[in-house]
């Protein structure tokens, strides 16, 4: 799978060519990656670690920080405002992760056929990829509208009730998984279109040979070989689900009042709006260590579930 | 029923089922037009119609009358323009010492860089915001593109490349007397110019549609890049959506076209991203 091929070293050069140019090319070696590496450090490294020491602080911009030792991350525990960024965090992951993996690897088989207009479709649901999540949210968010929006119109016109979705966290997760999902099934959908691509044809063809049909096939073979790319993107859904701001930002905010506030917008308030910066970084901290076990898991489970053809 | 009959009723069935999803998927898009051409009259109907009673091309005058939009979209083509040389000169030239030279040090300095992916971009904004504040940064070009020009992700894509590439060019060029910067600009550049595209084309893309860096980065209006005039537009006159479709239109339909036209350097930039 990427990351873990990725990492493995490049190969050695052969010695004929190596010899008697060693302290060449470690000159140019790290002037070539001298600039990107300063970089790294300035804006990663030493943020990183002035980020750590800053959650640790009663940091107010304004102000010298002061050390509090573990008072921020005993704060969270019983900060209500962030305990229910993180239940409608988890809430809206969940069904977002799941729904999008299904929807898309559905899309991605019909689409791997030899149907007509297969390119057409597929810019279709590509297009939500590309386009700004800010104006995605503008747009939705009138979709969305409890007395004129098009969707309640619709719901209206079949009788069904016309919620105001926005306003209570029970409806807006509904609502931002939806635009979660009409935004996100086409990023999946490329991939798994490029893994199923992989898959050797003549697997099918043996299999049809034994008699198996549409769905065994998919059982048998689709499904266990596009393993590592399901397992990839349940990663990727999982951390971009865990770090939805943009969306939220915009949907579910009316004022300075969020209905459904999320971990990242949290963050951005309490950071941006109140100007508790080391409080707003223990919370980015607790985010990384979420982040970094639901990586760390998937790495283990992928090693002893994943197939490769 | 013959083999051929089935394989065509199946083909139809298929077509139905995508066209229904497809046509879900555009309509926002649809929502989004029509509703930016109606007339205030149009918007407050509890049953909204598709179709303007009357085209009122006014809307988007008027959204360029409420904010500097002109000077918003500058602002966003030149951070973007920024930012796409920055990273694919840094990336490139870093990916190639990764990929093709021997120094001391050298797997340790690209794990590093590895480890960086795991790290939420949350947790160094704050850190990097201070930064930006104290050397006085804020609202400039320079705050908005120099902290985002570092990218991990695009040393990888262009090492895994680069290593894809023989090294012979590479020996022979040697053996002609030629320095490894010449090597890098003159031959492997070039060569890499597919996996150049698509990279370049993941950050425009990504630039473009950027949004929290440049929210907290900038407070003057015409510092704004489009994602953050959107947004604030929106918060402001959340009552005329007419003129916040006109916005959101304007923000994104040229460049949806610029990235549908390119289309296929975007997909094998993701794909390439995904998986190997």
């Amino acid at each position: 799978m990427a990351v873990a091929d990725i990492s493995r070293p490049a190969p050695a050069q052969r010695r004929s060519w190596r010899s008697g140019r060693t302290a060449d090319q470690t000159r140019w070696g790290y002037l070539m990656v001298a600039p990107m590496m300063l970089g790294f450090a300035i804006f990663f490294l030493i943020a990183l670690i002035a980020s750590l020491y800053l959650s640790f602080t009663d940091w107010k911009v304004i102000s010298a920080p002061n050390w509090v030792g573990l008072d921020n991350y005993v704060k969270l525990t019983r900060d209500k405002v962030f305990l229910d960024a993180v239940r409608n965090t988890a809430m809206l992951t969940v069904p977002n992760v799941v729904l999008r993996l299904i929807f898309s690897m559905l899309l991605a088989i019909a689409l791997n056929t030899n149907i007509r207009f297969r390119a057409f479709y597929r810019m279709l649901f590509f297009m939500p990829v590309l386009t700004m999540p800010v104006a995605i949210a503008t747009i939705w968010k009138w979709l969305f509208d409890p007395g004129f929006g098009p969707v309640n119109a619709q719901l209206g016109r079949m009788g069904l009730p016309q919620p105001e979705w926005l306003n209570q966290p029970n409806t807006a997760v509904i609502a931002v998984v939806i635009v979660l999902l009409w935004s996100g099934v086409g990023y999946d959908m490329i991939i798994f279109l490029a893994g199923l691509q992989n898959i050797p044809r003549e697997f099918y063809e043996a299999a049809q040979l034994d008699g198996a049909g549409t769905f065994r096939q998919f059982r048998d073979i689709t499904l266990p070989l596009l393993t590592p790319t399901t397992f990839f993107l349940s990663v990727v859904a999982i951390i971009g689900s865990l770090q939805v701001f943009d969306l939220v930002y915009v949907m579910t905010r009316v004022g300075n009042i969020n209905r459904f506030p999320t971990i990242v917008y949290y963050i951005y308030e309490e950071g941006f709006k109140n100007f508790r910066m080391g409080y707003a970084v223990s919370m980015a901290w607790v985010l990384l260590a979420v982040i970094l076990v639901f990586t760390l898991l998937q790495f283990r489970l992928q090693r002893r579930w994943v197939h490769y053809a | 029923m013959s083999q051929k009959l089935r394989s065509n009723l199946g083909h139809l069935l298929l077509h139905i089922v995508l066209l229904s999803v497809g046509i879900i998927f555009l309509l926002p898009f649809i929502w989004s037009i029509s509703t930016s051409l109606k007339p205030m009259s149009d918007l407050f109907q509890v049953t909204p119609n598709l179709i303007p009673s009357q085209i009122r091309w006014a809307n988007y005058q008027d959204v360029l009358d409420y904010i500097p939009f002109g000077r918003i979209y500058a602002n966003t083509i030149i951070v973007t323009v920024l930012r796409v040389i920055g990273q694919v000169v840094l990336a490139s030239l870093a990916a190639f010492a990764f990929s093709r030279m021997q120094f001391p040090g050298r797997d340790f300095l690209f794990f590093l860089l590895l480890a960086g992916l795991m790290v939420p971009q949350q947790v160094l904004m704050i850190p990097n915001y201070a930064m930006m504040r104290q050397v006085g940064w804020l609202d400039t070009y320079q705050g908005l593109v120099i902290p985002l020009l570092f990218s991990s992700f695009g040393v990888f894509l262009l090492r895994q490349y680069f290593l894809s590439i023989p090294a012979d060019f590479q020996e022979a060029a040697t053996l002609e007397g030629a320095n490894p910067f010449q090597i890098y600009w003159q031959i492997y550049l070039p060569l890499a110019r597919p996996a150049l595209a698509a990279f370049a084309f993941l950050v425009i893309q990504w630039s473009w549609n950027e949004f929290i860096w440049a929210l907290i980065m900038t407070s003057r209006t015409d510092m704004q890049v489009l994602s953050v005039g959107v947004a604030l537009f929106q918060g402001q006159y959340f009552t005329n959506n007419a003129l916040l479709m006109a916005a959101a239109n304007m923000a994104t339909i040229p460049v949806l076209l610029l990235f549908l036209f390119f289309q296929r350097q975007l997909v094998e930039g993701i794909t390439l991203s995904g998986l190997k």
